[in-house]
Formats: structure tokens, C-alpha cells, sequence
């Protein structure tokens, strides 16, 4: 039915179409290894002539980049943690009964998911200038962004742990085991890779947090990775291989956790986003 | 005393304390705040009511002094402008590159989860690679359009009024295209094969199938995606302050964005709160629509 050529057609405007869509990471590392006047060249050079990675290091240094992205480990971690230890239970219990009350909570969950960071903000810090928390800032934004991120990570962990067969969590009460022991040893374990690719979707986004890190930290030693950077850019940025490569060592780890998981990444999402 | 432990271990108080903690939680950070919000846009706030929860009661001054700027009317247009820009840009390219990636060839699945990479990427990062390629004269989208011939000079997207606000549209499209496409192949991945190969049988050409097995197999995945994609051109924020910072003379300025200046550079919290009240009552309507066409899916 199919002409033999046909595919590799069509894997050949595949692969173009996904060429011209992630151009602009590719733009974002071969910026980064021009050399200051190349950048400005016209017209511009798809590949750098000399290709001069020294941008890095000094950029590394002169940002002082560590501690940013120390902070922005620190308040992924956090938010992740804070995110999976609630959520998962608060998921289990929403995907294990089907009645009124769980609905009731469900709509709240997804009201939950959809308001905006800059809706939040505002009340956020009056309230937290209130508690005294502003204090501590990186808590602040930890508690923050958690509230922001477990809505989401409860709709995903449901759809997991949905697909946990009830009659296995049944047999185990059968025989014996506590609720607490039948989750932790029975449900928990089956639901494992659901939850873990989830909590790296958490990490993953926590890690890139801005507008509460940005209105909620004022000292720079305590400030992630992403408002380090707003510090240099603006309209009127020029130092573009700098900020190009501050960019590349900021969001290269997290391309090469997506890229090795990204099979579970997509299961993960379209078994739970949607269905 | 002891029947109480024993629920917690084994009985429905186990549930309860699960869904308890992390009802509260929100409720502390997300329930409240919002509730707090609505509030103090009815309150005077300045630097010395700032710590005090109890602050003088002015009505509906704030709505009127908000509505009085001489910003309001260009910020909700180019609010409107945004969303709708972003998203039909969203759906149609990405129910496009869904429809592609639908046909069956080697590959197909892998190439189109490298699509996901803009998805996961930091939104500032995002800001700041566009706001290099579309940088007026030494951007290298000006360079590509003007080498296709489609424009004869250099546009200066992210200063020139006319252009600034699709400055940063393009940009979200970019970021939320992914997403779209995704969601929209699940959809179509779900549509029975046997109604297309009927349809063939009875001569309907490509467009027919299209237009009368896909597009309404298509509905709930539809509105589920429009309304998801309304909630997250509401939720951009961070390509903001990387592209234009709403500039120039607020020609891309949106609600959250002036929203977040408002409280935090001109500390006016009670504006800033107003706004975003404002703004709450407009995604309230997005997640009704989102809710009521994803609530079969998600009770499963």
C-alpha cells in the first residue's frame, strides 16, 4: 500500500522540522563559542571560525555562578521534597475512592493548577513580610513555588497510581498488612517510576523558578541561577556570548537529564496530563 | 484515645491525614493568599499599613485608580492580544506538526519528544536566547527573513512599538508549542483506525476524513487544549522581563507583568493586588472551561 521511499521522506522533513524548532538551542552554544566581534558580524556565521570556549570559565568566575546555582539546587531540592512527601499521599488517597468529597477536592487541585505565579506573588510576600519569613528567604520561595508545583504533580501521580491494580493492595490487607504497610510496601513500590519521573518534572521546572525568587530573595548570595541571570539581561543587553553561555551552563543539565529520560518523560506526561 | 491511632494506621484516618497535610498546605499557601489578595484590593496599603492586616477599608477606590491609568486600556489590549496570538499560533502549529508526526514512519516517537526540550527548559533561558535572535541589528531572525526576502529592512522587534509585543508572542509560541502537540497526539493516537479505513472505502479524500472523523473525534482533546493553552499564555511571565520588561512605554506590557511591576517596583501593593484580582477572575473563567472538558478524563 505504502511506496518503499515514502518514510524516508517523511523522516527526512521529521528531522528538518525539528531542526528549524530547536535552531534556537543551537544558536544559544554557538554563540557561546564566538569570539566577541564574530557576534556582531554581517552577516552572521552559522558556524563560529574559531570556536573559542574560554567564555565559560571566565563567565563561571566573574558570575559567580556556584553559588548561584548551589541556591538553585538548594530550592529545587527543596520544593521537590516538600512537593513529593505531601503530594503522593494527597494523590494515592484522590485516586483510591470515587465520591462526592474526592471531586470536591480534585476541582480545588486543578483550580489550584492554574493560577499564575504573578496573581500569587503579590499576597505572597505582604503575607510572608507579615509571618516574618522574608527572613529566610530561600524557604520562602521554597514554600512558595512547592504550592505552585504540587497541584500539577498530584494530577500526574494520580494517573499512576490509577493504573495500580486495587486487588493487589486488597490481597495484602487480606493478609494481614496494616494501610500504612500495605502502602508503603505494596502501592508505593508499584507506583515507584510514576512518582520518580514526576519528582524530576518538579526539580526540573523548581529549578528554572524566577518570579519568586526574583521578589522574595534581595541578597545576591542567596539568589538561584535564573536571577542571576535576569541580572545582566534587559532590551538592551550586548554582552550576548556571556549571557549565551551563562545560558548553556545553566540549562545543559537539565537537556541531558531530558534527553536520557525523555521515553519515561513523555509516557509519564501523556498518560496522566490528559487521559 | 488508642482507636484513634488505630485509624491513623489502618483505617479511613490514614486517609485523612494524607490528603489532610497536603490540603493544608495548600490552603496556607495558595487558599489564603488569594483569599488575602481580594482583600487588600479593597485596603490601603503603603509602607506603614505594610505589616498590619487590618488596614483602612477604601471600597472600590483601588478598581477606580487602576482603571484610571492612563496604562489600563493598553495593557488589556495587549493582553488580549497576547493570548490570543499565543494561542492560536500554539494550537495551529502544533496540531499541524501532531497531524505530521501521526503518519507512520521510523522514528517518529523519538524525534517528536526532542520537541519536549523547549517544555522543560527555564522560561528565562527561553527569554534570553530569542531576545538575542531577535535582536534588531545583529538578530539572525532579521537576517534569515530579509535573505528570504520577506522584508527589506531590519525590524527592530523588541524597541519598535508595533512589533514588541510579538516579540515576546513568538517567543511563547516557541515555548508552548511542545505541550500543544503533544497533548493533541494523544488525542488523535485514540481515534479508532477502522473510521478512517471506512471512510476511504466510501471515497471520502484527505480533507473529508479530516474534517469529519478528526475534528469532532477530536472535541474534549480540543477543549482541554485551548483551555490549558489560555491558562498557560496567562501563567508567562519570566519571557517578560528577559525580552522587553513591557517596554517601550508599555507597548508589551500584559496583567501579570503589571501586575508584578506595580507591587514590586512601585511598591503600590494595593494596584498590584487589584490587578491581580483582576486577572484571577479571567483564568476562574479559563479553568471552568478546563475543568468541565477534562472532568470525565480525570474521574477516569
Amino acid at each position: 500500500m505504502t511506496r518503499p521511499y515514502t518514510p524516508w521522506l517523511l523522516v527526512t522533513v521529521a528531522l528538518a522540522l525539528a531542526a528549524i524548532y530547536l535552531f534556537p538551542l543551537y544558536w544559544m552554544y554557538v554563540t557561546s563559542l564566538k569570539s566577541g566581534s564574530e557576534i556582531f558580524a554581517n552577516p552572521p556565521t552559522f558556524w563560529p571560525r574559531s570556536p573559542d570556549p574560554s567564555v565559560y570559565p571566565a563567565v563561571w568566575v566573574r558570575r559567580t555562578m556556584p553559588v548561584y546555582l548551589w541556591n538553585s539546587v538548594v530550592i529545587a531540592s527543596g520544593v521537590t521534597a516538600i512537593t513529593v512527601i505531601l503530594g503522593t499521599g494527597c494523590a494515592y488517597v484522590l485516586a483510591r475512592y470515587r465520591n462526592g468529597w474526592i471531586d470536591v477536592g480534585l476541582f480545588c487541585v486543578l483550580m489550584l493548577q492554574v493560577l499564575p505565579a504573578s496573581v500569587m506573588i503579590t499576597p505572597l510576600f505582604v503575607g510572608f513580610n507579615q509571618v516574618g519569613l522574608l527572613g529566610s528567604p530561600r524557604l520562602a520561595v521554597v514554600l512558595a513555588a512547592a504550592a505552585k508545583a504540587m497541584p500539577f504533580f498530584v494530577v500526574l501521580v494520580r494517573a499512576t497510581f490509577m493504573s495500580v491494580p486495587r486487588e493487589l493492595e486488597e490481597a495484602a490487607l487480606v493478609d494481614g498488612n496494616s494501610r500504612i504497610g500495605a502502602f508503603f510496601f505494596i502501592v508505593l513500590p508499584l507506583a515507584r517510576n510514576g512518582i520518580l519521573v514526576c519528582a524530576i518534572l518538579t526539580f526540573m521546572s523548581a529549578f528554572g523558578e524566577y518570579i519568586y525568587s526574583k521578589s522574595i530573595i534581595q541578597d545576591p548570595g542567596l539568589q538561584p541561577a535564573s536571577v542571576g541571570l535576569s541580572g545582566f539581561l534587559g532590551p538592551n543587553s550586548t554582552d550576548w556570548n556571556s549571557i549565551m553561555a551563562y545560558s548553556a551552563i545553566y540549562v545543559t543539565p537539565i537537556l541531558a537529564i531530558f534527553v536520557l529520560l525523555q521515553r519515561r518523560i513523555v509516557a509519564g506526561l501523556t498518560s496522566g496530563a490528559l487521559k | 484515645m488508642s482507636r484513634f491511632f488505630n485509624s491513623l494506621r489502618d483505617g479511613v484516618g490514614f486517609d485523612l491525614l494524607l490528603v489532610g497535610a497536603a490540603m493544608l498546605f495548600l490552603i496556607a499557601l495558595a487558599g489564603a493568599p488569594l483569599i488575602y489578595n481580594v482583600l487588600m484590593s479593597f485596603q490601603q496599603v503603603d509602607m506603614f499599613t505594610l505589616g498590619a492586616l487590618m488596614r483602612p477599608f477604601v471600597g472600590f477606590d483601588n478598581y477606580v485608580a487602576v482603571v484610571r491609568q492612563p496604562e489600563f486600556w493598553l495593557v488589556t489590549r495587549n493582553t488580549l492580544i497576547f493570548v490570543v496570538g499565543s494561542m492560536t499560533g500554539q494550537f495551529v502549529l502544533g496540531f499541524a506538526l501532531a497531524l505530521f508526526f501521526a503518519q507512520k514512519f521510523p522514528g517518529a516517537a523519538t524525534i517528536r519528544g526532542l520537541f519536549l526540550v523547549s517544555w522543560v527548559m527555564p522560561g528565562l533561558v527561553v527569554g534570553a536566547i530569542w531576545s538575542w535572535i531577535l535582536a534588531g541589528d545583529f538578530g539572525v531572525l532579521n537576517v534569515i527573513l530579509r535573505s528570504l526576502g520577506l522584508i527589506q529592512s531590519n525590524i527592530f522587534w523588541k524597541s519598535d512599538p508595533n512589533f514588541s509585543i510579538w516579540a515576546v508572542i513568538i517567543a511563547n509560541i516557541w515555548l508552548g508549542l511542545a505541550f500543544n502537540m503533544l497533548l493533541l497526539s494523544v488525542g488523535l493516537a485514540a481515534i479508532p483506525r477502522d473510521l478512517y479505513e471506512a471512510a476511504e472505502l466510501d471515497g471520502a479524500n484527505a480533507f473529508q476524513r479530516f474534517w469529519t472523523i478528526t475534528l469532532p473525534m477530536m472535541r474534549s482533546t480540543i477543549g482541554a487544549v485551548l483551555s490549558l493553552g489560555l491558562i498557560g499564555t496567562l501563567q508567562q511571565f519570566d519571557l517578560f522581563p528577559a525580552l522587553t520588561e513591557g517596554g517601550p512605554a508599555n507597548t508589551s506590557n500584559v496583567a501579570g507583568y503589571w501586575s508584578w511591576q506595580l507591587s514590586f517596583q512601585l511598591y503600590d501593593f494595593a494596584k498590584g493586588a487589584t490587578v491581580s484580582v483582576m486577572m484571577f477572575l479571567l483564568v476562574l473563567i479559563a479553568s471552568v472551561v478546563y475543568v468541565r472538558s477534562t472532568r470525565h478524563e480525570v474521574r477516569g
